[in-house]
């Protein structure tokens, strides 16, 4: 691919900016489209709540009002956007309906990134979480079946597998140990950094969303489900969040931020089947850009580093959330069998998990190894 | 759709003692239907179209006797929510009555059969939205369960499951039949409800 965002110019910000009708989008057919596009909306839009929040805390710890205008004014354009991507969810949908959805973009995209992820130990992660998230879509579809009689399938239109799991409550743990490794910035993958940013803010999205409409919903199982999830979110963006090294700089975690949004949306654009929602992917990057190109000045002037030193030279695999087309994704998921994630999670540090993948954890990508024979059998039996 | 398989009101063994649960699991029901008529062509189509019909007949007329009476009588504002879904279940009937018309497996049946399930989509969805969540606010459990009691009484005369015995397609499709299942929906529901 030879898509390199620090190559192109976008548009201008002072042409960004959109009047109502231009943010008065169609919303999608819940009936009719493409179950993946609905996915990639709900991806983008927890993208864009994380580039706001993530602008409003650096805004808040940044001294300089010249700098602060320059955040509030790329700040307005993301808001623009994530109203543009966040309002083609259609109101005819039930917020039921909606969390399906968000399950589904949870089990997919996570699966996805699961398999891609260079590094053995944040595979491991993902990998762990993807299981929970496969169980909490069985959760909300029970639901859905009980209060509106109506299969989770004819959402995810079989794409994606809705089967029984482990019972949620094995998913509440202590808290610290949700408290990952994180990578290191200097010797990462460029890769690594786009995953996790994008995995820790599209679960941070789920926890928003959980806890804000569980109480909207009268019947009592429908509320105690909400918080019990919302707990277990919660848990997910603490052990997602921690495995971003916190020794990147403020700048530099703002171009990363831009940067994975330039990489998402020429990723979903190039993917995407829905003519006009393309249309907004397209508009979009050329946005994200120009955002990026910004933050990347700001990082030469107050950090004084080459923002291409820390970046990939190029956007490697694109990003996809259709990571169970066509794969019995049981089988996907536990290449060495369906408790191995938590086990070796546990048991051993990120060091340890890196030594046992030797010196390329790119290698460790065959298509068929030892545990994947009776990782299937257990499905089957 | 590798199996198609619309549930019946009751397959939970829910106790269905709350009308508004019950009649959110009869928007679930309809909205199968939709599906069922879609997926399938020929007489299996014809057949899933009658039982859309009669559940639709008999879901609009029960709402109309238990449902909207009972939000213009208590609810402030009653009296506009209700004129609103009467409008959305006119309109509705009248598409209703087209379809009745056409041929199933003809070239313009699918698109206003989509028409119609979007329309009886927004419609349910406003009723979950301005109504339900009134009648759950400002009723007793005695009252949800009367009126529950006589929603099911409807219920009864639309199968949403076909079975064997049942009159052939073409004679039901006639729009006759369906407005003289309103009127028994009708009454059968006035009973129930006077009787509880």
């Amino acid at each position: 691919m030879t898509f390199n965002p620090l190559e192109q110019r976008g548009i201008p910000l002072d042409r960004q900016l959109r009047n109502w009708r231009e943010l008065n989008v169609d919303p999608i057919d819940p009936d009719r489209c493409d179950p993946y596009t609905r996915c990639r909306v709900i991806t983008m839009n927890g993208i864009e709540v994380e580039a706001i929040l993530f602008s409003h805390q650096l805004a808040r710890n940044t001294v300089d009002p010249e700098i602060k205008r320059q955040l509030a004014q790329t700040r307005y354009i993301e808001a623009q956007q994530q109203k543009a991507v966040n309002w083609l969810l259609p109101g005819l949908s039930s917020v039921l309906e909606t969390t399906i959805a968000y399950e589904q973009v949870a089990v997919d995209l996570t699966a996805w990134v699961a398999r891609m992820e260079p590094d053995p130990y944040l595979k491991q992660a993902y990998q762990f979480g993807v299981l929970e998230d496969f169980d909490h879509l069985y959760r909300y579809a029970n639901l859905y079946e009980m209060i509106e009689h109506r299969k989770a399938e004819s959402i995810v239109d079989n794409l994606t597998e809705v089967m029984p799991g482990r019972p949620t409550r094995y998913h509440h743990r202590d808290p610290v140990d949700n408290v990952r490794d994180p990578y290191a910035k200097d010797q990462a993958d460029p890769l690594s950094k786009l995953h996790a940013l994008t995995i820790m803010s599209t679960e941070q999205q789920t926890m928003n969303f959980y806890m804000n409409t569980g109480p909207t919903y009268m019947e009592p199982i429908a509320r105690q489900l909400y918080q019990e999830i919302g707990l277990i979110e919660e848990e997910h963006v603490t052990h997602y969040e921690s495995l971003v090294d916190p020794g990147e700089t403020w700048w530099e975690q703002l171009v990363n931020h831009e940067y994975n949004e330039c990489y998402l949306y020429y990723s979903f654009m190039e993917q995407e089947s829905d003519p006009k929602v393309k249309a907004i992917w397209e508009l979009h990057l050329n946005m994200e850009l120009e955002h990026l190109h910004i933050a990347c000045d700001l990082m030469r002037r107050l950090d004084g580093r080459e923002p291409a030193e820390v970046l990939a030279p190029r956007a490697a695999q694109r990003a996809d959330v259709r990571a169970e087309q066509g794969l019995s994704a049981r089988t996907a998921r536990h290449a060495d069998g369906p408790d191995h994630a938590r086990r070796r999670l546990r048991a051993r540090g990120a060091r340890a998990v890196r030594e046992d993948a030797g010196d390329d954890p790119r290698r460790r990508e065959p298509a068929e190894r030892p545990g994947d024979a009776r990782a299937r059998r257990h499905v089957r039996a | 759709m590798s199996e198609l398989e619309t549930p019946q009101a009751g397959d939970d063994r829910s106790r269905d003692d709350d009308v508004v649960a019950l009649l959110m699991r009869q928007h679930g029901d309809i909205r199968n239907l939709f599906d069922e008529v879609e997926a399938t062509s020929g007489e299996e189509r014809r057949d899933a179209f009658r039982r859309l019909v009669r559940l639709l007949a008999v879901h609009e007329t029960a709402e109309e006797e238990v449902v909207h009476p009972f939000v213009r009588r208590s609810v402030a504002g009653g009296q506009e929510i209700v004129e609103d879904r009467l409008k959305e279940e006119r309109e509705a009937k009248e598409m209703l009555a087209t379809l009745d018309d056409m041929d199933p497996d003809g070239p313009d049946f699918l698109p206003k059969l989509i028409e119609l399930r979007r329309d009886v989509q927004m419609h349910a969805r406003a009723e979950e939205r301005y109504e339900f969540i009134h009648i759950r606010r400002s009723t007793d459990v005695t009252d949800l369960a009367a009126m529950a009691k006589a929603i099911k009484a409807a219920e009864a005369m639309a199968p949403t499951r076909p079975h064997p015995g049942v009159e052939s397609g073409a004679k039901n499709m006639a729009l006759g039949p369906v407005a003289a299942l309103m009127d028994r929906t009708k009454d059968t529901v006035r009973k129930a409800m006077g009787g509880s």
